[in-house]
């Protein structure tokens, strides 16, 4: 399932957000992307040009690895840094709810009836 | 001075009371600053109005008994001794309140910094190789955003979409700081806890109207919500029920009906609630510096 569709809109994201976009898409998965993959992914109108351009400022920060498994032009990214970051904030985690408690989290708990909602709503394509 | 130096103290509580509707019917954008605008207005009033009380104990202080008395002049006494004494135990407490966010502010701050470590400080996104599903955004100049890679895995790429446009509403309009500036509101007047929870959930829902306009879809962004929850529910099966259970169902809720409406007359009304507590203390300071400069020529 590629995020294609009338929603994309490339035109209005700015260069970094794009890139924050890529690299998000080569987080989610498993796989080595090439940019073609990375465009279908995507979606949204974005140029294939674009999108190359993209990997190869996220090449130049170190952010992602190109040419792996023996893959000509995939693009993985690249773990130490996020390895650490997780480290970190695990550790935090651990310590105690205190620290992250202040932070605005993206979502938060759910009770079981709220759950099954949820499910409802995402249909069929739920996980 | 006797009863304008009460007011800000109860005022608090009709900020209190209309906080949670005009939360639901006002656009989240405008109610989330108005109503920090005036707990913050109201917690420093009421603060003042405690440090007024508690001024009264000066006629207690040795040097001013001793001017006075060589002038023969009876000291004023505003208010009852026992309630300027209750007044400065709890300016001690609230010190100690204020100082306990600030801390954990600080404490909170130097975390998202480490977190940072590693990664190319002009990159947006920072990602956690963790298997526990996160998001949050890093304020700073720039600001970043984290995300694990199970919260990038567990969502569609128009889904991850809206993350990072809901993360990047909070680093936009400064989240963080109204979130500072309220929760320092309710460390200094605890009637203004519940302004504080109604705050915090406007912030994450004026994320959510950003992220939705900026994908231009509000039913993608009710699905990257419900699908970022059960994957939180699925990583935390035994987590401890939290005030904020319900929040993202409301938030969902919300995102399935038109945005609410920009009504700029409400957002002026909560302001003008916000200001008379800070009139009243003011009343009341003036009430109190006539009393003592009418006492004491030389003050």
């Amino acid at each position: 399932m590629a995020g294609t569709g009338p929603h994309g809109r490339a035109e209005r994201r700015s260069a970094g957000e794009l890139e924050s976009e890529v690299l998000a898409t080569l987080w989610a998965t498993a796989d080595a992307l090439t940019p073609a993959e990375i465009q279908a992914e995507i979606g949204g109108g974005l140029a294939y040009n674009t999108v190359h351009t993209i990997l190869k400022r996220l090449y130049d920060k170190g952010l992602v690895l190109r040419d792996v498994d023996g893959r000509r032009g995939a693009y993985r990214p690249a773990k130490d840094a996020a390895q650490l970051t997780a480290e970190a904030m695990h550790e935090a985690l651990d310590r105690g709810p205190d620290p992250i408690a202040a932070l605005q989290q993206f979502v938060t708990g759910l009770s079981r009836q709220e759950e099954a909602a949820l499910r409802d709503l995402l249909g069929g394509s739920g996980p | 001075m006797r009863i304008d130096v009460y007011v800000p103290l109860v005022l608090a509580l009709l900020l209190t009371s209309i906080a949670p509707g005009v939360g639901r019917r006002v656009s989240p954008g405008l109610a989330a600053r108005v109503l920090v605008t005036a707990a913050t207005l109201t917690a420093a009033a009421s603060t003042w109005a405690l440090l007024l009380l508690g001024a009264t104990l000066i006629d207690q202080a040795p040097a001013v008994i001793a001017e006075a008395g060589e002038e023969g002049r009876v000291l004023p006494e505003p208010v009852p001794e026992t309630v300027a004494v209750l007044a400065v135990a709890a300016l001690a407490v609230i010190a100690h309140r204020l100082l306990h966010v600030l801390r954990a502010r600080i404490a909170t701050r130097r975390l998202l910094l480490r977190l940072c470590e590693g990664h190319p400080p002009d990159s947006e996104l920072v990602v956690a190789a963790s298997p526990a599903p996160h998001a949050f955004a890093i304020p700073g100049r720039p600001g970043r955003i984290l995300v694990t890679a199970a919260m990038l895995g567990a969502l569609e790429p128009a889904e991850r979409r809206v993350l990072l446009a809901h993360e990047r509403a909070h680093l936009t309009h400064r989240h963080a700081a109204l979130s500072t500036a309220v929760s320092l509101a309710a460390a200094a007047n605890p009637l203004l806890v519940p302004v504080r929870e109604t705050v915090a959930f406007l912030l994450e829902r004026w994320a959510d109207e950003e992220a939705a306009s900026a994908v231009g879809d509000r039913r993608t962004t009710a699905r990257a919500l419900a699908r970022a929850a059960l994957a939180s529910r699925r990583a935390r099966p035994g987590c401890a029920l939290h005030f904020s259970e319900h929040a993202v169902t409301r938030r969902i809720a919300a995102l399935q009906t038109a945005p609410p409406p920009v009504m700029r007359s409400v957002g002026a009304a909560v302001l003008a609630l916000g200001a008379l507590p800070a009139l009243g203390a003011a009343d009341a300071t003036s009430d109190l510096l006539h009393l003592l400069a009418g006492t004491l020529p030389g003050l």
